[in-house]
């Protein structure tokens, strides 16, 4: 399949015969690999250093051969040499902030939006089958932070919904006002919540500790992004935060569905019932060894993550991540083909850098100068 | 109007001064701690005139432009001078800034600023201040 009949007809893509899936991933990124290496002087410099044009792109086997981007040059300031497209044709730009406070900055251009926007649409209704309904998104809204990746994600998600309500504002969350916005669509919309594990994790704790028990409806869904590795290096278990959604909110295991992508990347990997994140059919992950990343490892083997991604007419998004993980290539019960992908860690010494990691360490300090402010002086008392 | 101004364009593309000085006489940090946008200068003054400043910037691509044109605009200029920018000053040195974009005015005026204070107060900010 051609990249746009991918992008048009979401359940035949994810559902190709695997040599079909191979033939339609390897083209995709022949194609991608062939503009940026022609229009992209830096990226072509990398590109014959290492010896490798389009016409050596012939099979799966030979996307290995495509010359990555440590995902940290995104980070340093002369990252305009990245693009392959002008300033002038950059629409959004996306950024990330993570524990190291420097931002990295992913410039996409009208082309690539376009695509993206589409491709996220798409997978959220390939998967979810949500088409109406509320959300409550337990994230800041693209209003206030109109530039963070995982905002804007869960943003598209958006517009597939009747109604929604923001619930972080001004960095700050309060649990009670989410459940009093639950209450307002009671009886009238099926109820989704939307937002990254830790939050959704800091409402399954107020619930737990007052002792609420609610049930939500038959169509809910859980949907997060954003990793499940607290900025203070804490972890939240899956297993335990699913049994939590289904004694405190009363969705079932199937209807939490978790995503993986990084700002970088246009790849959204997206957890079908079975809990397997799928790579849509348009991107490639390509696990590398550890010790020398120019080594693709086998399926099932645990290494380093490379996200190629063939929406990115931008820049080249074939990117080696700081993350540590593995692909799965045998047959989803699901019934959907190609990867899936399984995120493990992040490699040792890299940051922890994502936007959720970012609104929460943002989150917890307001919470502390909120804490230690002074009272006002007491009124004095009439008599 | 396009959305990124030709000035923005230019200094994105081509920036000028960037880098850092070597024992610079007074070095400037401002950023968003939400947003990451940062800029930092490091510059020499002689006479009340900043001789050779650079620039560190990370963040958008508008953010970049303003820590470029600032230094461009400050090398030459007195801090008295400096000290008078206001966001207007910066815009206009941009070229203009679409509605999104307009919060590196306020970063490049308070950075150039921050130079003057803390040149005055013989004083250097090693981490970013947080921008208004």
């Amino acid at each position: 399949m051609e990249l746009a009949a991918m992008l048009g007809c979401p359940d035949v893509a994810f559902r190709q015969p695997e040599s079909e899936w191979e033939a339609s991933v390897t083209a995709a990124m022949r194609g991608a690999f062939a503009e940026h290496a022609e229009h992209n002087a830096f990226y072509r410099a990398q590109c014959e250093a290492a010896g490798v044009g389009a016409e050596d792109i012939d099979t799966l086997a030979d996307l290995v051969k495509i010359p990555l981007l440590p995902v940290r040059m995104f980070k340093q300031p002369d990252a305009h040499v990245l693009m392959t497209a002008p300033l002038t044709e950059v629409e959004l730009e996306i950024r990330s902030t993570g524990t190291g406070g420097v931002p990295s900055v992913a410039r996409r251009d009208v082309k690539t939006v376009s695509r993206v926007m589409t491709a996220i649409f798409t997978q959220y209704r390939e998967f979810f089958q949500v088409g109406k309904g509320a959300g409550l998104f337990l994230c800041p809204s693209t209003a206030e932070t109109p530039e963070m990746g995982m905002v804007k994600a869960f943003n598209v998600l958006n517009g597939l919904l009747d109604d929604h309500a923001y619930i972080v504002r001004d960095y700050a969350f309060d649990p009670e006002e989410a459940l009093g916005q639950l209450d307002k669509w009671e009886e009238s919309m099926t109820r989704h919540i939307i937002g990254p594990p830790f939050l959704v994790g800091r409402l399954l704790r107020y619930l737990e500790l007052e002792d609420i028990a609610l049930k939500l409806d038959p169509e809910s869904l859980v949907v997060t992004l954003g990793g499940w590795k607290r900025y203070t290096g804490e972890s939240i278990g899956r297993e335990e935060f699913n049994a939590k959604i289904e004694k405190y909110l009363g969705i079932p295991a199937d209807r939490v569905r978790d995503m993986y992508g990084m700002i970088e990347s246009n790849m959204l990997a997206v957890e079908c019932e079975h809990h397997r994140k799928h790579v849509p059919p348009w991107s490639y992950i390509s696990i590398r060894d550890v010790e020398n990343t120019d080594v693709e490892l086998a399926p099932g083997k645990t290494g380093v993550i490379a996200l190629m991604d063939a929406l990115s007419t931008g820049y080249p998004a074939f990117i080696l991540s700081e993350d540590v993980g593995e692909v799965d290539h045998t047959p989803c019960p699901c019934g959907r083909t190609g990867q899936t992908v399984s995120f493990r860690r992040r490699l040792q010494g890299a940051e922890l850098g994502c936007c959720a990691v970012s609104i929460e360490k943002f989150i917890d300090s307001q919470e502390i100068v909120a804490e230690c402010e002074i009272p006002a002086a007491a009124a004095p008392v009439e008599g | 109007m396009p959305r990124y101004s030709p000035t923005v364009v230019d200094h994105f593309t081509n920036p000028r001064n960037a880098g850092e000085l070597d024992d610079p006489d007074v070095r400037a940090f401002i950023g968003n701690p939400v947003c990451g946008d940062q800029i930092m200068l490091t510059a020499r003054v002689t006479d009340g005139t900043v001789a050779e400043i650079r620039f560190r910037a990370h963040g958008c691509a508008a953010s970049l432009a303003t820590a470029s044109v600032v230094t461009e605009a400050a090398l030459g200029a007195t801090l008295g001078e400096i000290e008078a920018w206001d966001d207007e000053r910066v815009e206009a040195l941009l070229g203009g800034l679409a509605p999104d974009q307009r919060h590196v005015a306020a970063l490049g005026r308070q950075v150039a600023h921050r130079l003057v204070t803390n040149h005055r107060e013989g004083v250097d900010d090693d981490a970013p201040l947080i921008c208004a």
